[in-house]
């Protein structure tokens, strides 16, 4: 059997069995040891390379991050920023939509999860915006396409993914998220006002409602000044970064504002434990899966094809690997994705002469629609789930709302100046700047 | 109010309450393994800036992480939290539910006994490597994926056996993330 073959196989072994229910981590695995026996890689080292591929430091920014979120709902010290959104943005058409919107900015900036800021909305503002009148299939839309932010501006749990198997600076993917996540804000706010439910009109909050409402949420927004402040001085890893953001939740938030949820930490211990094995789990199977994938030659097959169609041109490489992204993250969770396709993501790079940082920030921009594209779009699949509306009317709630995703996933492409500034400017080295030989400053790549 | 127990009721009729103990300990162990790499972090955080850096901390952040997901891996295949591509499954009702589930829980029992059998054998030879600065025997660490494995295994069996006696129909069938997202 010629390695295509046996690749063909394993995918379509891997598909199917994910498609009859298996869950993906098993299924990928069963893909790869099914390809073992049909190749001189021995199972025994395919095992093994489980457990190689969660064997990083870098991955240990995860749970951390998954940690900050699961804190932060569960001591309900999200209430406070919710409050200071309502202050900044309730007054305005479609009211709520737009606290739905700015909420998820700044929780984004402490949370890498976007389930975490889905299960927060959905608890605490979706009741409201359905009780003024908001239909629930709007709201679960707007939740879930709003809660994609969290995995576009720092910290990013695929950023960390993507920047721990691909060898990419994760402190560079977590700035250059921030362009593409501003821009998906902005968006959803301008399409909340102009298309969304009108909701009821509130006055103005007042000078001193307004810094009441930022006094009493103070102490949680210092969370992403201590995760990129620790990062940018080289202080933190992002991992340590973690850490500081979960400690500082443990030692100052909670004691100071939700002492009542003291005895509960535990349990938030336990399942943050359960909930980072999940997707971990999936990135030891992927491991094997990806390794399994480079040994058949796969990134060679793939961007063989590629090369036909785009030559050695990056942008045509990098417009049809967003194509490619996108059909993928409608079908399979990013991460997986992330791990499995980083080979090829690599040969293509080299091909193209594509800026690593570019690339990653591109395909994390183009991964998050996938979160709420059918049919695997668990944060849309979530959000309904919790809205209490039915998964097909909350897809077709959010079909207008995809054009706010192609706008930012083309401002990603289109724009490499604009989104790799804030790396160029704090972290040159990302970008592939290096320092200066005969003076002071860097020199970057053009 | 009442906190939850930790052991999930959805799914009870695929389930021994045998068992449940063992699920509430790899829960608990769960809980521990980020307890512990969280202060096994801190601690690195803290020495490394005062002067004096404890390299070995950095094999216990390891340790507790690789553990946690192992652990973690075999607990959420008894609470059935894994992430599916579909959830097809649940729509189907009499043979074609029995069948479709029996197949899947076996390409995972396959794995896992795959996860057992390679991994002993990793295991045993990593008894011989070990890890700088304190030589621990990497062994410690990949004893996680047999144990796991062997744990899948169990769990598999236990669906497997109440899902032929009970039916894997359950109401829960309508109610997917609540055990993921509280």
């Amino acid at each position: 059997m010629t390695n295509g073959m046996i690749l063909l196989l394993m995918t379509a072994l891997f598909l199917i069995f994910g498609y009859m229910g298996v869950p993906v981590a098993f299924a990928l695995m069963a893909g790869v040891l099914v390809a073992c026996a049909l190749t001189p890689i021995s199972m025994q080292s395919m095992i093994g390379q489980m457990f190689h591929g969660i064997d990083s430091e870098i991955l240990l920014a995860v749970p951390f991050f998954l940690l900050v979120g699961e804190l932060m709902t569960s001591a309900d010290v999200t209430n406070r920023m919710i409050r200071l959104a309502q202050t900044m943005v309730g007054h305005m058409r479609g009211g709520l939509a737009q606290v739905v919107t700015l909420f998820s900015m700044f929780f984004a900036g402490i949370s890498g999860s976007s389930t975490a800021d889905v299960a927060v909305l959905s608890r605490t503002v979706a009741p409201e915006m359905t009780r003024e009148g908001y239909d629930r299939a709007f709201t679960a839309a707007l939740i879930a396409c709003a809660s994609t932010m969290a995995n576009l501006i720092p910290p990013s749990i695929m950023a960390v993914v993507y920047g721990a198997t691909g060898n990419v600076s994760i402190g560079g993917l977590f700035l250059a998220g921030i362009a593409p996540g501003i821009v998906v804000g902005i968006g959803l706010m301008i399409y909340s006002h102009f298309f969304g439910p009108v909701g009821l009109r509130k006055p103005r909050a007042s000078l001193c409602e307004f810094a009441d409402a930022v006094r009493a949420s103070i102490l949680p927004l210092m969370i992403p000044l201590i995760i990129m402040g620790g990062i940018l001085t080289g202080w933190f890893t992002p991992t340590e970064a973690g850490m500081v953001a979960s400690v500082y939740i443990l030692l100052v938030l909670v004691p100071l504002l939700a002492r009542g949820h003291i005895p509960n930490l535990p349990r938030d211990f336990v399942y943050t434990g359960l909930l980072y094995s999940i997707p971990l789990a999936l990135v030891a199977a992927a491991s094997a899966f990806g390794w399994m994938l480079a040994y058949l030659r796969g990134p060679d097959i793939v961007s063989g094809w590629i090369e036909l169609v785009a030559g050695h041109d990056g942008r045509i490489i990098m417009l049809l690997l967003v194509l490619l992204f996108i059909v993928i993250g409608d079908f399979m969770d990013a991460v997986p994705a992330i791990i499995i396709f980083m080979p090829i993501v690599i040969k293509l790079n080299e091909l193209g002469n594509i800026n690593p940082l570019h690339m990653g920030v591109v395909l994390i921009t183009t991964l998050v629609f996938g979160l709420i594209t059918p049919p695997y779009g668990l944060s849309l699949l979530v959000a309904s789930k919790f809205v209490g509306v039915a998964f097909s009317r909350a897809m077709f709630a959010s079909l207008p709302i995809y054009v706010v995703f192609f706008v930012a996933i083309a401002f990603t492409v289109l724009f490499p100046d604009i989104v790799l500034y804030l790396p160029k400017l704090f972290l040159p080295e990302s970008v592939g700047c290096f320092k200066n030989p005969s003076g002071s400053g860097y020199i970057c790549p053009q | 109010m009442a906190k939850p127990p930790l052991v999930v009721a959805r799914h009870r009729h695929l389930k021994w309450r045998v068992l449940d103990p063992l699920e509430h300990v790899l829960m608990v162990l769960c809980g521990v393994s980020i307890a512990g790499f969280t202060c096994s972090v801190f601690l690195d955080v803290v020495t490394r800036t005062i002067g004096t850096p404890f390299l070995w901390l950095q094999l216990v952040t390891t340790g507790f992480f690789a553990w946690g997901v192992f652990i973690g891996m075999a607990v959420a295949t008894r609470r059935i939290d894994h992430l599916n591509l579909v959830e097809i499954t649940k729509r189907l009702r009499g043979s074609t539910r029995t069948f479709l589930e029996t197949f899947n829980r076996l390409v995972i029992l396959s794995v896992a006994l795959a996860m057992v059998v390679f991994g002993i054998q990793n295991f045993m030879n990593d008894l011989g490597s070990f890890r700088a600065p304190s030589l621990i025997p990497l062994a410690t660490y990949t004893a996680s994926v047999p144990i796991a494995g062997a744990l899948i295994v169990l769990f598999c069996i236990e669906q497997l056996v109440n899902g032929w006696r009970h039916g894997f129909e359950g109401p829960e069938d309508a109610d997917d993330f609540a055990g993921i997202v509280k």
